[in-house]
This record gives structure tokens, C-alpha cells and sequence, in this order.
């Protein structure tokens, strides 16, 4: 008879305000075995995680410890239980020393007093053992030490004391090929000696390396557990892509017409010589891994970053663009990426966010047009269905999806010629997304050219006329949707042996 | 090492403030003179010890001066009305109760609800300000010459030579650093105010660690009150105004971090030397008093721009 698992994880569910994580996700874990956790952002990898660490407590569900329910509402909690996890975001107090952090709560201590000697030599063996040479110096601070090597010290503090169950949230993903291979082989050991570890990463390369089962999460479920057995990389990827693409996305009918936006040479620190044109009535999506810095594109064509320099022409004419306000006067207009920081001012009302840009139409010098004003709003709100009881109420109230039209809907107001859309269904539910593709149709219907960001490979397939392939700060390949596929991007962007296929399966939250 | 390098400049600036003060005062130096320079350090430096504790874990206590006030007069009040040993037995627990209880519920509030410690602390500082203005009408409040005791507190020295304060704020920097440098919960706190979020991940009781912070930041602050009462021979309801902006000063100036994190109670001491040798060096050579805030707004500024710049 099989012994019970090391860990199961029953029918866990967890939702955040009405969006649900995680919907009843079974799946266990032996012990002295990888197992790999595939998916996409937002799939619910990270919150499954936390789960178990005890940083989210599950509505629903049971977590078993050799067979046994355990009570996991709390980190010290997951701690007792043997579970170690190095989180995805460093989590390491900068101003402390390596040795200081590998102890973070767990200092040795004798009533209450530090035996810092014991800590630092300790330290030192455990680095030593792990072959972390790098972070030989244990008294250095980690502020002092690169990203690399903090992630090290992650490590270090995840095996300083015995791990039954060991989560590892892409931890190779600043590490180079060697300090990857010296983690592989602690990993191979540990394995040996029983540890039963949950690996995620994106680098397809590194589960077929390492694991023994992987489970692929979809949109908060399990899609299936397989051994790893023969699976090569393509197949990874199909099944991780899943459904089939572009189904339920309704690309608007190409009216391409004249070129309306023209970029020439766009150099800065983010940008590397970047040449494009953009033509009326398109959408031209852009492709890319998280960080690759189409957002700083964006915002170089739109006046924000300093020290840009080439060329950028609308409707042939060329224009200067020292900040915003020149970018609106020549009809080029920017949605963030991030609507709460960058984009709308939450606490305020709807009419107060639409009527934001166009202050200098409503006010003159002390004199507000409050009339003005409303018919302004009125218009945004019914050209964009946007579903408000009253434009007074503070946009926080309103749904993604709404917020999403309210701060597309409020630049309408004097017709744009272009329009950059940055991850525009970022956050928001399906309906939602729906909503803002239909938007964007009838923004292209009315002759605007669309530049579309987004890391969602589907949505880029979807509904892009042309697409750009965007890598290390510039444009890899551009051409006609029909010359893509979600494979061939993935490619692109992956190049070299360690592929990754982040971009691709990232998706709706 | 490390540590000598960080107080250096420090210790710097205290040699060349001693000998600039030495050169317009011409007794500056003399023993007994640096003997009351310490005797007026003190309360400033345990106010700033416990200040230090607040903002290394990211916080702000402005209510410590009022406090100070609130605590003498409250133990000035049961000195009072007990009159001799009883009253004295009765009078410390009492101002000391009062003054954990005004951390409590700073700490609670600081620690469990998203209020800024700032505008708690603002409002805190009124109602301890407004409390201690109950007591006589808020006219000063003698002690009685029988409390020969407490008297000594503010006013005593120990073998005839080192006041009774300075032994007392020594005692308390020990106690202060030792606990911040050489404990789990010293740890603790470097580590909620470097990164709250890591600090949670690792299962640090983040908001324990808190509240203690702030009590611990009021006992002090009540400890401070009863030797200001001491040292005048009364309690003031009026007194201890901006005594929290000058220990905010000394624990800046002494290298503290106001985002948190970073900080040491060696370099609060220092900070409160510097304030202290500032303050009675400019008074004793005849400085007019408004030049007096202007030069020491002045070298704040300057000594903190130095340190963010080092910091880089």
C-alpha cells in the first residue's frame, strides 16, 4: 500500500473581492520529487503558494501533511509544518546582513539575547555547504549585493533549517547559467534526501531539466497533473496555450488607410532605436516579455521619458515632443499601464476624472462652465456605455472594466489620431475584456490608428492587424498578423536555450 | 570598524563644537561646566532613545513632550497627596502607568489600524497636553521638600560627582541599546522598518513588535518627566513644547533613517551630545536666542544632508 503523500492540497478555493484565485484546486506532492506548477500570471500559481505558506487563509478546502489535516493560518504556522518558500518578490530586509536575514525570525537567542557569533558562523558553514560563494561574506548588508545574490541569500534562508516541503517561485529568474546549475544541483540533493519541492517557473528548459510530475494551472484551476515522461518543450507549450486562440476575439475589419504616425530612430536609455509606422484604422500590437520595456516606448513617444531623441511625425508633419502637452496637441494619446497610479484619480468622482484633460475647455480663467462640463461627461459616459448611477460617485466604485472606459472615453473628447493603449485589460474580468475589445473596434472603425501593448499573446493574436515583436528594448520582427503564431513569437522572445514562456500564457486576473 | 567609520563624523564635529565653544567661552572646558552640559543632555537624550526605537520601525512620536509634561505632573499630584515614603512608592508607578497606557494606545493604534502614527501621535500629544493642563489649573505644581528622594532624582550626585540624571539616561542607553542591538526583538524591529512585507513573510509578530515600540518610546518619555519635574522642583503642565521635535533632531543628526531601518542608539547619543554642546555653547557665549534656532535649524539641515549623501 502507498503511503499518504507528504502534502495534499484538497479542493482549495480563495477569492479576493469577488474574484475568484482559486477555484478548487486538488493536487499533491510526494515526497523526494519536483514537482513543477505551470501556468500563466494570475493563473493562481502565486496565491496557491501563499496558501500554503499561510499568508492567504483558503475559504474553502483542507491542507494534508502526511495524510493528517493540518492547520495552516498563519506563517509560523507553515513554518512548524517544514514548508520553506522563497516568494517570486524578494523578501529580504535590505538593511540587515546576509546572515541576519538567512535568521530572520528563527535568530538563535538566549532569553531574548543575540548570540550573533554563533549566527554569523553558522551562516558561513550553511553558505559554504550550499556552495553560495558568492554570498561568502555573511556581514556584508544585502542592500550591497546585487539581485542575483540576494535571491541567493533566499535561498540560503529557505534551506537553513530542515525543509520537508520546499516552494521555490521562479528563483532563477535573475541568476546566471552557473549560479541556475549550482541551484539545480541543491535541488537534485535535496530531492535525494526526501525534501518533496514545488518548482515554478516560466523557463521551460529548467521544468523538463528538473521535474518529475507538472501540473498546469489555468485561470485559478488545475488543468491536469502528467509526469514529465517524454514532453518536450512544443508539447509544454501547447498545452499551456490550451485553448484554441482567437476564437472569441473579433478582429475589427482592416480600413487601413494613410500612415498617420511615423517614429524614426527613437533612441533613449530604455529605448534602442526604435522605427515604426502606424497606419489609420489599425491596430498595431506589440509583443513582449514583461520588462522589456514596451512601456517606456509608450512613454517616449508620448513625452515622458527624458532624453529621447529621433524623429516622430503625424500625418507626415514632424512634431516636437518635449512632454504631454504636446503629444495631446498632436493628437497622440496615452492610457497607463497602471490605472491606479498613472491613471485616474480614485478617489474622485467619474465627471471629475473625465472632465480632467479638458480643464481649459470648461474654466476659463474664474469662471467654470459647469453646463460645459456636464455635456462633456454626458458625452463620455453614453458614446461608452459606461454603467455609472450617477457621474458624481468616486470612479473607485466602478468596475475594471468601466474604470477602463472612463479613462479611454475622456480623451475622445477631442478626437486623437493615435492611440497607445498599455496593457489595457489588465486586472479586469472577462466580461470586461470583451468590453474593451469592442472599444478598441470602434476606436479603429472611426479611423484611429491603435498602438496595443500587451503581454497577453491571445489578445495580440487576436485583434492586431500587424503585430511587433518587442525584445531588449526594440523591435525584433513586425509584420502582418498572418505571419504569427503564438509559437513563433514564443520563439522570438525566447531565443536562446533557456526559453521563457511568460509572456505568452500571461492572462486575465 | 564599520561602526567607527559611521560615528566619526560625529565625534568629529563633537571635538571641533568643544573647542569652538572653548575658544568664545573661555571656561567651556572646565569639568564643571561639561558636568552640567551632560546633567542638560539627559532628558533630551532619553526622549531620543526612544524616538530612535519609533523610527527605526518607521513611525513618528510626537506626543512625547506633552507626555512628559502629563507624567509630571501626574506624579507631582500623588507626591503631593501622599506627602512622604508612601507617596513616593505611589507617585513613580503611577506616572509610569500613565505614560504605558499613552504608548498603548499609540501602539494599537499605529499597529492595527491604517492610521498615520503621525496625525495619531499629533492628536495624542493634544490630549496629553490637555490632561496635564487639569492639574492645578494649569499652573506649575510644587513638590514638596519632604520628597528628598525624588528631589535627588533631578538634582543629586552620585559619589558627590556625576548627576543622578546622567547615571540615569547612561542606564538607559545601555539598557535602550542593548535591547535594540543585541536582541531578537532589536532584529525584529531593523526588519519591519527595512521591509515590512519580508519581516511579515517571515512570521515576525510585526504588530506586537510594534506596540511594544511605542510603549516603550512613552516609558522613557514618563521617566524624562519625572526628572524635568525633579530639576525644577515642580511639575509644569505647560512645559516639555517641541522637547519631541528636539529629539527627533538628535536622533536624525545622530544618523537615524526616517524611513526606518537604519539608525543606531550610539549615534542618537552622539546626536543629542551634538544638540546639547550646540545649545549651551551658543547660550554661554551670549548668542542672541533667535540667532540661537537659526544656527541650529542650519547645522540639522547640514548634518543630515551629509548623511544622505554618505548613504549613497
Amino acid at each position: 500500500m502507498n503511503p499518504a503523500p507528504l502534502l495534499q492540497l484538497e479542493d482549495i478555493s480563495k477569492s479576493f473581492g469577488g474574484v475568484h484565485a482559486l477555484k478548487g484546486v486538488s493536487f499533491y506532492l510526494k515526497a523526494g520529487e519536483i514537482h513543477a506548477l505551470l501556468g500563466e500570471n494570475g493563473a493562481g500559481k502565486s496565491t496557491l503558494i501563499k496558501v500554503l505558506g499561510g499568508i492567504h487563509i483558503p475559504e474553502v478546502g483542507q491542507i494534508l501533511i502526511d495524510g493528517k489535516p493540518a492547520v495552516i493560518r498563519g506563517v509560523g504556522d507553515a513554518d512548524e509544518c517544514g514548508v520553506r518558500i522563497i516568494h517570486q518578490e524578494l523578501s529580504l530586509a535590505p538593511n540587515l546582513s546576509v546572515a541576519e536575514n538567512i535568521y530572520l525570525g528563527r535568530e538563535s537567542a538566549t532569553f531574548g539575547i543575540l548570540d550573533r557569533k554563533t549566527m554569523f558562523r553558522q551562516a558561513g558553514e550553511l553558505v559554504e555547504q550550499l556552495g553560495l560563494n558568492e554570498i561568502a561574506d555573511v556581514r556584508a548588508d544585502v542592500s550591497c549585493l546585487c539581485v542575483a545574490h540576494q535571491q541567493l541569500v533566499e535561498i540560503a534562508r529557505a534551506l537553513s533549517s530542515r525543509a520537508r516541503i520546499l516552494v521555490l517561485d521562479e528563483p532563477t529568474s535573475s541568476l546566471s547559467d552557473g549560479e541556475t546549475e549550482a541551484l539545480f544541483e541543491t535541488l537534485d540533493r535535496l530531492r535525494s534526501e526526501g525534501v518533496g519541492i514545488i518548482y515554478i517557473s516560466h523557463r521551460l528548459e529548467e521544468i523538463i531539466r528538473l521535474a518529475d510530475r507538472i501540473t498546469v494551472l489555468r485561470d485559478g484551476e488545475s488543468v491536469g497533473t502528467q509526469p514529465r515522461g517524454d514532453l518536450g518543450r512544443d508539447q509544454l507549450i501547447s498545452w499551456m496555450v490550451g485553448r484554441d486562440i482567437s476564437d472569441h476575439f473579433h478582429r475589427p475589419p482592416a480600413s487601413s488607410g494613410e500612415v498617420v504616425l511615423e517614429v524614426k530612430g527613437l533612441h533613449s536609455d530604455q529605448v534602442n532605436d526604435v522605427s515604426f509606422d502606424l497606419r489609420k484604422g489599425e491596430v498595431l500590437g506589440f509583443a513582449g516579455l514583461v520588462g522589456a520595456g514596451r512601456s517606456e516606448l509608450a512613454k517616449a513617444i508620448f513625452g515622458l521619458e527624458a532624453g529621447v531623441t529621433g524623429k516622430i511625425l503625424v500625418e507626415g508633419r514632424r512634431v516636437l515632443i518635449r512632454g504631454p502637452r504636446d503629444a495631446l496637441d498632436a493628437g497622440i494619446v496615452l492610457v497607463p499601464e497602471d490605472r491606479k497610479a498613472e491613471g485616474l484619480v480614485m478617489n474622485h468622482s467619474v465627471a471629475f476624472n473625465a472632465a480632467l484633460p479638458w480643464v481649459a475647455d470648461w474654466i476659463k480663467g474664474i469662471f467654470p462652465d459647469l453646463r460645459k462640463r456636464n455635456s462633456i461627461v454626458d458625452r463620455m459616459i453614453g458614446n461608452f456605455r459606461v454603467r455609472v448611477s450617477d457621474p458624481e460617485l468616486p470612479v473607485e466604485t466602478l468596475s475594471g472594466g468601466n474604470q477602463q472606459k472612463v479613462l479611454v472615453g475622456r480623451w475622445m473628447e477631442h478626437r486623437p489620431k493615435v492611440i497607445i493603449l498599455d496593457e489595457p485589460t489588465r486586472g479586469v474580468d472577462v466580461g470586461a475584456r470583451e468590453e474593451i475589445f469592442t472599444l478598441i473596434g470602434r476606436l479603429v472603425q472611426e479611423g484611429m490608428a491603435v498602438m496595443l501593448i500587451s503581454s497577453d499573446l491571445e489578445e495580440v493574436l487576436g485583434i492586431s492587424h500587424r503585430i511587433a515583436v518587442y525584445k531588449d528594448q526594440s523591435i525584433r520582427r513586425i509584420g502582418d498578423v498572418s505571419e504569427f503564431s503564438a509559437e513563433s513569437i514564443m520563439r522570438d522572445l525566447t531565443g536562446s536555450v533557456l526559453g521563457t514562456a511568460e509572456s505568452f500564457v500571461r492572462m486575465r486576473h | 570598524m564599520n561602526t567607527l567609520k559611521r560615528v566619526a563624523p560625529l565625534l568629529i564635529a563633537i571635538v571641533l563644537l568643544l573647542l569652538l565653544f572653548r575658544i568664545c567661552v573661555p571656561n567651556f572646558l572646565h569639568p564643571e561646566n561639561l558636568l552640567d552640559l551632560t546633567q542638560q543632555i539627559s532628558i533630551n537624550a532619553i526622549l531620543a532613545f526612544g524616538m530612535t526605537l519609533v523610527i527605526l520601525s518607521g513611525g513618528i512620536d510626537l506626543s512625547v513632550g506633552a507626555l512628559l509634561a502629563l507624567v509630571g505632573t501626574t506624579t507631582v499630584y500623588f507626591l503631593t497627596a501622599g506627602q512622604t515614603a508612601l507617596g513616593l512608592c505611589l507617585a513613580v508607578p503611577a506616572g509610569l502607568v500613565v505614560a504605558a497606557l499613552f504608548g498603548l494606545g499609540n501602539g494599537v493604534c499605529a499597529s492595527r489600524t491604517a492610521m498615520p502614527p503621525f496625525i495619531i501621535t499629533l492628536a495624542t500629544m493634544l490630549i496629553a497636553r490637555g490632561a496635564a493642563l487639569r492639574f492645578n489649573e494649569g499652573r506649575p505644581m510644587h513638590v514638596p521638600d519632604t520628597q528628598v528622594l525624588f528631589l535627588a532624582l533631578g538634582n543629586g550626585r552620585l559619589f558627590g560627582v556625576i548627576p543622578v540624571p546622567v547615571v540615569v539616561m547612561l542606564l538607559l542607553f545601555a539598557a535602550t541599546s542593548l535591547l535594540l542591538h543585541r536582541t531578537r526583538f532589536g532584529q525584529h524591529l531593523y526588519a519591519i522598518g527595512g521591509n515590512r512585507e519580508a519581516a511579515r513573510f517571515t512570521g515576525i509578530p510585526v504588530a506586537r513588535v510594534e506596540m511594544l515600540v511605542y510603549v516603550l518610546c512613552s516609558v522613557l518619555a514618563g521617566a524624562a518627566g519625572m526628572i524635568h519635574a525633579s530639576q525644577l522642583y515642580s511639575a509644569e503642565p505647560a512645559s516639555g513644547v517641541m522637547f519631541e521635535l528636539h529629539a527627533i533632531a538628535a536622533a536624525v543628526v545622530g544618523g537615524t533613517s526616517f524611513t526606518g531601518g537604519r539608525g543606531t542608539m550610539y549615534g542618537t547619543l552622539l546626536g543629542a551630545i551634538i544638540i546639547g554642546i550646540l545649545d549651551k555653547g551658543l547660550n554661554q557665549a551670549g548668542v542672541h536666542f533667535s540667532f540661537q534656532y537659526i544656527i541650529k535649524g542650519l547645522v540639522i539641515l547640514g548634518a543630515v544632508y551629509i548623511d544622505v549623501r554618505r548613504r549613497k
